[in-house]
């Protein structure tokens, strides 16, 4: 068993396998929800969180989750009931916390974690230990969306209706963005803060072409997650190309390719 | 509380945004009743229902609901997000499970069955309507809070709608919190009145509200009259086209 585990790009195929299956229900969540911007805003942010863990001296993990479950708590506070997050706001709280998060970092004495695997990830660095935190939080946000699927879904057709029929939609969006907090803090390590939004909304926004239902939608976005981390993880390999940008120029390689065929199909039948 | 008091509202009162919405608006909802809330624009009648549905919170007052009260809800406006996949039948189950016979029934009830398979997207707004008070009735809902079920749908439409509204009531006894604009055509079909321009202006049956000295000074004599006349003439229904159907009147 740890045998294999030992071979860097099983254990960066399973981590991204891992992240998919987590990336898929949420991101789904996010776009329905209109929340696709938040996960670049506490990306951005999350390098401050590095830059905080460097220089107290934790585990950058940590800093990162401070601050975007800071974010996420102030933001539940600010927004109104039925209105949806402020772009402004979350423009200005995202390259805030990047350009501070630089400046803490290069600040930083301690010069452990290079910007470039902040920013962009390095899956093919995943370690045995990674891979143990990545499957723990992928499996606590998979059991709370099973156990809340309803609600979510609920939420994102219309929190007027859920809350009148007895959903308590406050609880439950402050809860998605807790979870979405926690998704960033670890997927940071995968994919880099600047690349999370991407793999929460490019395989999404394929699987929309052809789904006829929220579960289809999510089941079908995991497998063209499973086919950008293939074709990523392919070039990243043949063509020496950086793995997380790799998978996604592959995500949306497939989104132009669907996209095309789809188009092409209606057009015959027509 | 007694047996057929749903809920009773004492003292309410909101304000948003430094704006005062509601001041000292009491009132009762009883099993099986109809109960409209009528007013101008502004008059706070959305906020009024949101209160009792318990989208809004802090306002000051009382709400007493009998205990396990089950409240259907049909917004005055949903927009379904285009990114989202949503079939009719989805729509129908999205605070509770439903199995496909009851679905099909709900969406009889209301003239829709055939949408159950249809994507939400497709459908036009009236049809939207009907799918969502079809919605509003699952689950055997001891109180439906409809907030201007008839925006978007055309004139013969309304008034079939209202008349939907009152079958639903009696065929499952359940009580109607109604929000409305449109003051002639909900009249007929309502047990109860409350006409709000910010406090409660009166409340009572329809004839009384009607002749009541603050209604005529909100609406204007013209619109009584034409209550009465519209109850008068009232001796057919319209389908869903809009064709005149014969009809018994009873």
């Amino acid at each position: 068993m740890t045998e294999w585990l030992d071979s860097f790009l099983l254990r960066s195929l399973l981590a991204g396998l891992i992240m998919i299956a987590i990336a898929a229900p949420m991101g789904c969540l996010m776009v329905w929800q209109r929340l696709a911007f938040l996960s670049d805003t506490l990306g951005h942010a999350a390098v401050f969180g590095v830059g905080l863990g460097l220089m107290l001296q934790l585990m950058p993990i940590l800093g990162v989750l401070a601050v975007a479950l800071l974010i996420v708590f102030a933001l539940n506070r600010v927004s109104h009931f039925n209105s949806a997050l402020s772009e402004t706001t979350l423009v200005i709280i995202s390259h805030t916390g990047l350009a501070g998060g630089i400046i803490l970092v290069g600040l930083s004495p301690a010069r452990t974690l290079e910007l470039e695997s902040i920013l962009f990830g390095d899956l093919l660095a995943t370690t045995a230990a990674d891979l143990l935190s990545i499957s723990l939080t992928a499996l606590v946000l998979l059991l709370i969306l099973l156990r809340h699927w309803r609600a979510f879904v609920a939420v994102s057709v219309s929190r007027e209706i859920a809350q009148a029929e007895g959903i308590e939609v406050r609880r439950v969006q402050l809860l998605m963005y807790a979870m979405i907090a926690l998704l960033v803090a670890v997927m940071m390590k995968v994919m880099g803060v600047l690349l999370i939004g991407a793999m929460l909304v490019i395989p999404t926004t394929s699987a929309r072409l052809f789904s006829r239902s929220p579960e289809q939608m999510v089941a079908i976005s995991a497998l063209f997650g499973v086919g950008a981390l293939a074709g990523g993880l392919g070039s990243s390999y043949h063509f020496d190309w950086q793995t997380g940008p790799a998978i996604v120029v592959c995500a949306t390689a497939l989104l132009l390719l669907t996209l095309a065929v789809t188009r092409i199909v209606r057009f015959q039948v027509e | 509380m007694t047996a057929d008091l749903l809920l009773q509202a004492s003292d309410l009162g909101y304000s948003a945004g430094g704006r005062r919405i509601l001041d000292h608006v009491s009132f009762e909802l009883r099993a099986g009743q109809i109960t409209t809330i009528i007013g101008p624009n502004g008059a706070g009648k959305s906020t009024l229902a949101n209160i009792v549905t318990g989208l809004i919170t802090g306002f000051e007052g009382r709400i007493e609901q009998r205990p396990g009260l089950r409240i259907g809800y049909l917004p005055q406006k949903v927009y379904v997000n285009r990114l989202m996949p949503l079939t009719v039948g989805r729509l129908l189950q999205l605070t509770q499970r439903a199995g496909n016979h009851e679905i099909s029934a709900a969406l009889a009830q209301t003239g829709v069955a055939h949408l159950g398979g249809r994507q939400v997207h497709s459908l036009s707004e009236g049809e939207l309507k009907r799918v969502l008070l079809a919605r509003s009735t699952l689950g055997n809902p001891d109180l439906i809070v409809l907030d201007e079920p008839t925006a978007g749908v055309d004139v013969t439409g309304e008034i079939r709608m209202y008349e939907l509204i009152s079958e639903l009531r009696s065929r499952l006894q359940c009580s109607v919190l109604l929000v409305s604009h449109d003051l002639h055509l909900v009249m007929s079909q309502t047990d109860q009145v409350l006409c709000l321009n910010q406090h409660l202006c009166c409340s009572g049956q329809p004839e009384s509200v009607s002749q009541h000295p603050e209604y005529l000074a909100l609406f204007g004599q013209s619109t009584a009259d034409s209550i009465a006349i519209y109850t008068h003439r009232h001796d057919h229904v319209h389908d869903v086209s809009g064709e005149p159907a014969r009809h018994s009147h009873d």
